[in-house]
């Protein structure tokens, strides 16, 4: 069973936990944001699972994507409700939507991933530099020798449509 | 398949009083909930041999609350689960009745979630270790509600314009309403700025955006029409019902979007369809309020409002006592307490019933003064049609439509 500590969380893996037991261990042993891919129809997906939400197979391989994308919502904790995450606040917490498969299958769709925004130094970043539309990249938080959270950091390219930030 | 339309009633409710400080187990608040809603229709311990309810591993199961109140059980069931349960387990109730399991269901909620486990992750929750689908959220400082909803109401802000002084109407007309609910755990009526000023949970949610955690049982009492003429109260009829609907994707709803959309996209065909109405033939809504966004979304996705709409929906005066179709009268979980959506479904019945328990002193007997300032009346004038929309997350929802 893998099991972490992480701001006072125990985060556990136990052997039989199918969907997760490779998911964060691939993100610490390749550095690399790895998404199961269908088989049967070639779409990603994510979180990872064992059927295809489109063709139902049961069928999949791990399948590296460029871990670019940008931020198509976010939120900023400023009353942490983890007590380890007290003295980051105010942290972000970002949906990130990835550049590979969006619109697919279906125009609404793509593949979106949950994560914190941070400095290159594993920090909240300011609240001010969060907004909607922002380009992020991949980079990895080392937990262990087995386990590395994916989290995102901002990059220079230019932004994707509209840049909104909350004006609160 | 016949329509079941106006054969179930509700005709009993009750609670336990709202507070931080139970001081007690969740079955001794559950065996007074359902002793209070049997009280109130007028059914002794022979009259319920049905229970089902609704639970996050915190609570009691109906078989230990029964026998406290020498009920012997032809069926019973609980579940897993929160917000949007009430509304699915009156359809069930409905069902388990129709097949002639039993006759009469008592439906409960008893939670400590002040004082105990608290929905939000803290208290006896915070210590549990962190594993499968929570993996996804939880290590990134994402385990409360709020913290789980925020990218949903964020998103609807940069979609449609939604302004954080729009919402704060919700919670200006809850504290309006739990004014004038002698039951309310926070009676004081707050304004737009007062929201505005609260200190920042999560962004895009101050405090008063966010609803009570509190300690409290809540009951009601489902039966055919035929039994229901019998009873004590004027019988609530029951239209229509949709059960845990959910958006495609449950288990990762941002990957399929719009995630502005909630599930009462998918679940309003379903409830207005058995029901053979429209939401203008609604008078009073209940539309859950885990936060002034729920309210405001569930709204708008089941056509009070265009979608996108919401917020000057909500901010119109036409959700307030004395607008056109209040919602959530009694100040529901922003101002009365917490319930997982329980108590806007009694809230509901009283006010079909004509008999919401305000300060008018003959509330009971049916007389209101329809004067809504503070301290006053609660009751709707003619309430003859409620809906009851249910929230568990974005992405699952139910709903429930009664008649007088």
């Amino acid at each position: 069973m893998a099991s972490v500590e992480y701001r006072g969380m125990n985060l556990v893996i136990p052997e039989n936990d199918s969907e997760w037991r490779e998911h964060f261990k691939l993100a610490r042993t390749s550095h690399r944001l790895m998404l199961r891919a269908c088989k049967g129809c070639g779409l990603m997906r994510y979180p990872p699972s064992h059927g295809c939400p489109w063709c139902m197979s049961l069928e999949w391989e791990w399948k590296p994507v460029s871990g670019r994308g940008h931020i198509y919502s976010y939120e900023v904790v400023h009353h942490a409700i983890q007590p380890g995450f007290k003295e980051w606040t105010p942290y972000a917490v970002v949906l990130v939507e990835l550049d590979e498969q969006r619109g697919q299958p279906t125009p609404d769709e793509a593949l979106r991933v949950i994560a914190n925004l941070v400095t290159p130094e594993f920090r909240p970043e300011p609240e001010q530099n969060v907004a909607i539309g922002k380009r992020v990249r991949v980079v990895f938080q080392d937990l262990s020798a087995d386990f590395a959270l994916p989290q995102f950091t901002l990059t220079d390219e230019p932004a994707e449509g509209r840049v909104w930030r909350f004006p609160g | 398949m016949a329509s079941l339309r106006d054969k179930y009633c509700i005709v009993g409710v009750g609670e336990t009083e709202y507070s931080r400080q139970s001081a007690r187990s969740t079955r001794a608040m559950a065996v007074e909930a359902v002793r209070n809603a049997m009280r109130d229709a007028g059914l002794g311990k022979d009259g319920v041999d049905g229970m089902m309810s609704y639970q996050s591993g915190d609570s009691v199961f109906s078989n230990f609350v029964a026998p406290d109140l020498g009920i012997r059980l032809n069926f019973y069931m609980d579940v897993f689960g929160g917000g949007s349960s009430t509304e699915a387990l009156i359809g069930l109730a409905m069902g388990a009745i129709e097949v002639g399991m039993c006759h009469t269901v008592a439906i409960f909620r008893s939670m400590n979630g002040y004082s105990d486990f608290r929905i939000g992750g803290t208290g006896a929750r915070a210590a549990q270790p962190v594993r499968g689908l929570d993996l996804a959220q939880v290590p990134f400082g994402m385990r409360s509600a709020g913290q789980n909803f925020a990218p949903t109401f964020m998103r609807h802000m940069y979609e449609y314009g939604t302004t954080s002084e729009q919402v704060a109407h919700v919670r200006v007309a809850h504290s309006k309403h739990a004014s004038q609910n002698p039951k309310a755990f926070l009676k004081d009526r707050v304004t737009v700025a007062d929201v505005m000023a609260s200190r920042w949970i999560c962004k895009p949610l101050h405090l008063l955006d966010c609803c009570l955690e509190t300690d409290n049982a809540t009951a009601l009492i489902v039966t055919s029409a035929e039994r229901a003429r019998d009873l004590r109260r004027k019988p609530v009829y029951i239209m229509g019902v949709a059960g845990r609907v959910n958006k495609p994707r449950t288990d990762f709803h941002w990957a399929h979007g719009p995630i502005s959309r909630v599930a009462g996209y998918h679940a309003k065909d379903i409830v207005f369809g058995q029901a053979g109405i429209k939401p203008d033939d609604v008078n009073v809504t209940g539309s859950y309020d885990a936060f002034t966004f729920t309210t405001m979304l569930q709204l708008e996705e089941y056509g009070f409002c265009k979608k996108g709409e919401g917020g000057q929906y909500v901010s119109s005066g036409i959700i307030e006592l004395g607008g056109k179709r209040p919602n959530n009268t009694s100040g529901s979980h922003l101002c009365e307490g917490y319930t997982h959506g329980i108590s806007m479904v009694i809230e509901n019945v009283r006010q079909l019933r004509g008999q919401v328990d305000d300060y008018c002193p003959g509330w009971e007997d049916g007389k209101h003064s329809y004067d809504y300032s503070p301290g006053k009346c609660r009751q709707v004038k003619d309430a003859r049609v409620t809906m009851n929309l249910g929230w568990a997350m974005p992405p699952t929802g139910s709903a429930l439509i009664m008649r007088s």
